[in-house]
């Protein structure tokens, strides 16, 4: 597939980094030595031009893609370049990158010519809630329209006894639910029946929602169901992550060190308790008793507060921690210092446009562990040798299928069953694998 | 000389265009004299004298065009300070143009100046107090020419100038927002010109059906006395919440049927008139019920009344129906500062008589024609003061202040709270000077707590107060500083203090 891509900014080396080594990349930007530090890590072409010039944007050769991704920082250039790539590459599947929620409402009305378009504060404010639904899991997505769920979780000290160091055919787990991978020191593990969990280990659960949810429950019993969050910094990110907490109900306080943009969420959030605080000192954080509340979310515009204010708040008692990473160097720090759960805004951007690169038979894809494993929802083909055979059978070639979505509902298949052709099957795998894997089914 | 001395020239002195402001009062002036045709008419239908209100409209007309003419300067602009000005003096004019009738026509009750003065002002400014102590010397174009002052008043003489002379569509809105009650007008337009048209408009048609009504009640034969003369002259009063009345004894001299019909009407003219144009022309009902100001409006009129009949019940001063009628119609005519009454309640013991003191404070909806603090203002202040209730707990805590859930911005409650402090600041001044004036200068016989009505009522633009003063009686007996009193206060509360307050201070007028 011939991708064009422009802005090569942190979104757009991320995307490149997924896609280069299967597809035919042309990268624009306006300055020539980020599109340089890119041709040094990867084999793409590069073109020096403007996203908002028709001219340069024809010249790079715009007209012969297939997929146009607008991903630079500005929304204004994204949406002009996704309106001249609707002109020039006109069979192009057209994707756009937004942070602003009102071009998500627009596109959804239909009053917006691109194919698909992505909020980087509205992805990350869904990451986040998916975080607070498995509290215990480092990182979680969903396929399938919410019916299957994929968790990353660590096993630590926290872990309940009965699934730690007990073969997994004797533990009693959830149902509905498939260890998919353990992922021990540097290796990785498809899990036979005779494997044990070890403290240290880290998890790849798929599984039905719930399951997720007492996986969650299995691995920090003490979690719990968050329903009181407190959340620094009422920018971009945090009203979005503000907006989709409250749609599901949950009781929210925001803490704003800026009094025109706190005053601007106070008035866009009528039940939502916006204080006026940097939110370091100490005695607004005992007055106001933020340290009761269960979890933070640390979305402020600069790392360094944001793991900070976390610490911070971990010492006043709040016992789960989501930190915004804005810098991907800043997740390691942050997972240093002690935080629970770091989210990349740009990470969650590229992962969610990555998507689209993807084989048609392809819906969905999420990556792990810094795109080393991925999870596929690929739809079986006729001709697949795989058809008929039944799961007890299959050669473990370095991915497992976690679930098959059949007319609709999800099945977690257990040994007997038999994939049947037309079956989305989601499947986790090495990230190396994964063109061999979409190719076999 | 060095050349830029002669470009800077002398310094300027004077921070307004008073020549513009007074070009646009005259012009104002002009037209408003128009006004006696109807008293002219009324006149010539009864075979009275016409020269009185002739003389008058030549008068104001004729000085309202000097004026016009002796101001005219090219490059003449009315903008946000002259509009201050305009406002009050035109308002302190359109009195001095009621009055003259007065002057010429009115008798002896009527020929003191400063009498005849605050005739005109209590109409003009809708309040309904009056010097009139005996109602049947008056021809029926004089009593007539009382209500109509009332009427044009009401929904505002500049809105209407808005509405009709295509020549003040330029800085109008700062104008008419300086006439209308209320912290915000809820605008019906963009354009301020087709706001005032619609305002205007919806006046004029509640005007009719109140005449219609109560005409039709009068030929039924419920009232011998509601006469198509009585129903036109006490629509006139209650559409803008006036209170002046051709009756010595007010609305008592009317039967029960007439009394509900005028208590409706007082309601609708408490209310917001641009929501009602929404409700009633755009057939949009639901909006009565989404507006939180209305809704406390109609919670306040029922709560008062429930407990205003059950006090007139427990004095045994009235019972059944009528118990119901008076408490209600009582509370309305306070509430809405119309000023009518269908009993003396100056006669009534204390605890109503409070009861109808503290109602003269609410006032009614803002966008109404009511005088006195107004619903939303009070609304506004109890959620400033829970607001500064939770701050006092949680000082980071940012809590926007809502208003049908729609954020306030902090200056309009700044100005909330601004006005309610000089509104109460005023009562307690005027009050003041009356009873030193009353108590040292006259031999009336006034309770400790009768000047605090009686200002009360004309910075409300209520009208009757409690005592001599109250509904069946009048001012007359009150000397000239505390009747000089009353029209300041009376003209302050109907332009909501802040356009009368600003030309007080320095800064208005030099730079």
């Amino acid at each position: 597939m011939r991708v064009f891509l422009i802005g090569a900014g942190q979104v757009g080396t991320t995307i490149v980094e997924a896609l280069h080594e299967d597809h035919e990349i042309t990268v624009l930007d306006t300055e020539g030595s980020r599109l340089q530090a890119l041709t040094s890590r990867f084999d793409v072409a590069v073109f020096e031009g403007n996203g908002t010039s028709r001219k340069d944007l024809s010249a790079a050769g715009i007209g012969r893609a297939d997929l146009v991704i607008a991903c630079t920082s500005r929304d204004e250039v994204n949406i002009v370049a996704g309106m001249f790539s609707r002109r020039e590459a006109e069979k192009a599947t057209t994707v756009i990158r937004t942070s602003s929620s009102e071009y998500v409402e627009l596109w959804r009305e239909g009053q917006l010519d691109v194919d698909f378009v992505v909020s980087s504060e509205l992805e990350t404010a869904y990451a986040i809630s998916r975080i607070l639904g498995v509290p215990a899991a480092r990182q979680t997505d969903v396929f399938a329209d919410g019916q299957v769920q994929v968790g990353e979780f660590d096993v630590d000290e926290n872990a309940s006894a009965d699934v730690v160091g007990v073969p997994l055919r004797n533990a009693s787990l959830p149902s509905d639910s498939k260890v998919a991978a353990i992922i021990r020191g540097d290796g990785m593990i498809l899990p036979r029946g005779d494997e044990e969990l070890l403290h240290g280990d880290r998890v790849v659960i798929i599984g039905s929602p719930a399951a997720a949810k007492a996986w969650s429950a299995l691995l920090w019993p003490e979690g719990g169901t968050v329903r009181d969050v407190v959340i620094y910094g009422a920018g971009r990110v945090g009203s979005a992550i503000a907006r989709v907490l409250r749609e599901q109900g949950l009781s929210v306080r925001m803490v704003e060190a800026e009094r025109e943009q706190a005053r601007r969420v106070a008035e866009a959030f009528p039940d939502v308790r916006v204080f006026n605080a940097s939110g370091f000192d100490p005695d607004f954080l005992e007055r106001e008793r933020i340290g009761q509340a269960q979890a933070g979310i640390f979305a402020m515009r600069d790392d360094a507060k944001n793991q900070y204010a976390a610490s911070l708040a971990s010492v006043h008692g709040i016992p789960f921690t989501i930190a915004i990473a804005h810098e991907a160097v800043s997740i390691s720090a942050f997972e240093q210092a002690g935080i629970d759960v770091s989210v990349n805004p740009r990470a969650v951007t590229a992962e969610e446009i990555v998507r689209f690169a993807h084989d048609p038979r392809m819906q969905q894809v999420a990556m792990l562990e810094g795109n080393r494993y991925e999870v596929l929802d690929v739809t079986t083909r006729e001709t697949s040798r795989y058809i008929g055979m039944s799961f007890r059978d299959m050669p473990v070639h370095g991915s497992l299928i976690g679930a098959i979505v059949r007319n609709g509902q999800a099945i977690f298949p257990h040994g007997d069953d038999v994939l049947e052709a037309g079956d989305r099957v989601i499947i986790f795998t090495e990230a190396a694998n994964a063109p061999w894997v979409v190719e076999a089914l | 000389m060095t050349p830029g001395t002669a470009r800077i020239g002398r310094p300027h002195r004077i921070a307004i265009d008073l020549w513009a402001s007074l070009e646009l009062i005259g012009s104002l002036g002009k037209y408003l004299g128009l006004a006696a045709a109807l008293p002219i008419a009324v006149a010539l239908w009864y075979g009275e004298p016409i020269w009185p209100y002739v003389v008058a409209g030549a008068i104001t007309s004729g000085f309202g065009f000097a004026l016009e003419r002796l101001a005219a300067r090219p490059g003449n602009r009315v903008g946000i300070r002259e509009g201050f000005l305009v406002v009050s003096m035109t308002w302190l004019l359109a009195a001095a143009f009621a009055c003259i009738p007065y002057l010429l026509a009115g008798g002896d009750q009527l020929s003191h100046p400063v009498d005849a003065y605050f005739e005109g002002m209590s109409g003009f400014t809708t309040t309904g107090a009056t010097v009139v102590t005996d109602f049947d010397d008056l021809d029926r174009s004089l009593a007539m020419w009382r209500q109509f002052t009332q009427w044009l008043g009401g929904m505002g003489i500049i809105v209407l100038a808005i509405a009709v002379l295509p020549r003040l569509r330029v800085g109008g809105r700062q104008l008419m927002e300086s006439e209308l009650p209320g912290p915000e007008i809820g605008t019906l337009s963009e354009r301020i010109r087709s706001t005032a048209r619609r305002l205007w408009l919806l006046y004029v048609l509640l005007t009719a059906a109140e005449a219609l009504a109560l005409s039709a009640i009068g030929w039924l034969g419920y009232d011998d006395r509601m006469t198509p003369y009585e129903a036109i002259a006490h629509a006139f009063t209650t559409l803008p919440t006036g209170g002046f009345s051709t009756q010595a004894r007010s609305i008592e001299a009317f039967s029960a049927a007439s009394q509900w019909v005028i208590a409706v009407f007082i309601i609708l003219a408490g209310a917001n008139f641009a929501l009602m144009y929404r409700a009633i022309l755009r057939r949009r009902p639901q909006v009565f019920v989404r507006d939180e100001e209305f809704r406390l409006y109609v919670a306040l009129i029922a709560a008062a009344t429930v407990f205003l009949t059950a006090q007139l019940w427990a004095y045994g001063l009235a019972e059944g129906e009528e118990a119901v009628r008076t408490g209600l119609f009582q509370v309305v005519t306070i509430m809405t500062s119309t000023g009518y009454a269908t009993t003396d309640f100056a006669l009534w013991p204390i605890l109503p008589i409070l009861t109808l003191f503290a109602l003269m404070f609410v006032g009614g909806s803002a966008g109404s024609t009511s005088g006195g603090i107004k619903i939303v203002r009070h609304l506004l202040l109890g959620k400033i003061l829970r607001r500064e209730i939770d701050q006092t707990l949680s000082a980071e805590l940012v809590m926007p202040v809502r208003l049908n859930r729609t954020p306030v911005d902090e200056k309009t409650l700044r100005a909330v709270a601004a006005f309610v402090l000089l509104y109460i600041g005023l009562w307690v001044v005027g009050a003041a000077v009356i009873a030193v004036e009353v108590a040292a200068f006259t031999n009336v016989e006034l309770s400790a707590f009768e000047p605090l009505a009686i200002s009360a009522s004309a910075i409300g633009n209520v009208g009757p107060a409690f005592g001599v003063t109250g509904p069946m009686g009048s001012y007359a007996p009150l000397g000239d500083a505390s009747k000089i009193t009353m029209i300041v206060l009376m003209w302050a509360g109907r332009l909501e203090i802040l356009p009368v307050v600003v030309l007080l201070t320095r800064h208005y007028w030099r730079l």
